[in-house]
């Protein structure tokens, strides 16, 4: 059945944990292309390269049990030890359609988080996140 | 084993010049003297961005066919493509034939690709 995907059924799951109080996320996925045009070509010709995703979400600072909110991704860049390799995050950018769940999922670096408070405003959090290998799973 | 009939993406001719000597008296005047019938020294510079790895072995094959830098040996009209004028004029001197000036380079862009960078000056 034909549906039109709305904030609503967005989700964003980080290490298999709903987040709660998400506003907003997006993914960018590129493909680098290398250049294949040779001498006497009169149109450019490309060949695949490497896949690169990131993106980004914004998260209203809620404080709930430190897992499914806000504080979860910014615990990944506001550390007093450094970040390791193996400070990765598990995301799940998610649209439901009832019980079927339309995922991209990858691994990724917390890249840069911001978050502050302002009067008259809900403390928020906007993260940016990077990409490491492959999409681990895609079912949009 | 033949150069390989591949068309590059760039290339680079340097035409060379005949072998002569110049001498200049304490006058100030200059006489040129002819010391050969060829021009030589031609050079080429041919780049082939973004190949396949297989694509890009022929060059270390040819290279290796031709002892390195030994031996001499023509080039494909491929090498001249997009070039409007006589192919004779971009290709070595008449009386010469190419070899290569020196190994040629190897680039590894991503798996699968490479660009490959072959330098060759024209020997009689």
């Amino acid at each position: 059945m034909a549906k039109a995907y709305t904030g609503r059924d967005g989700r964003l799951l980080i290490d298999g944990v709903e987040q709660i109080k998400v506003s907003n996320w997006s993914l960018t996925g590129t493909l680098e292309v290398l250049d294949t045009t040779t001498l006497g070509d009169n149109q450019r010709t490309y060949a695949p390269g490497v896949q690169e995703f990131n993106g980004s979400a914004t998260l209203l600072y809620y404080n709930d049990d430190g897992r499914n909110d806000a504080a979860t991704a910014l615990k990944n860049v506001l550390r007093v030890d450094g970040v390791d390799a193996t400070d990765t995050v598990d995301l799940r950018l998610r649209l439901i359609e009832g019980a079927t769940n339309h995922d991209v999922r990858l691994t990724a670096y917390i890249t840069s988080v911001t978050f502050g408070a302002n009067v008259g405003e809900v403390s928020s959090a906007n993260i940016s996140f990077q990409g490491t290998g492959a999409l681990t799973e895609v079912t949009i | 084993m033949a150069f390989p009939s591949l068309r590059p993406t760039n290339r680079e001719f340097n035409p060379g010049d005949w072998p002569t000597k110049t001498f200049n008296s304490q006058s100030g005047a200059e006489t040129r003297i002819l010391y050969g019938t060829q021009r030589t020294n031609a050079k080429l510079q041919l780049g082939y961005a973004n190949v396949s790895d297989t694509n890009a072995q022929l060059f270390l094959d040819d290279y290796n066919a031709n002892f390195g830098t030994l031996r001499k040996f023509t080039i494909p009209a491929e090498t001249r493509t997009g070039w409007e004028g006589t192919g004779a004029s971009i290709d070595a001197p008449p009386g010469t034939q190419w070899r290569y000036e020196s190994p040629p380079s190897v680039q590894s862009i991503s798996p699968g690709r490479s660009s490959v960078t072959v330098n060759l000056i024209a020997v009689i």
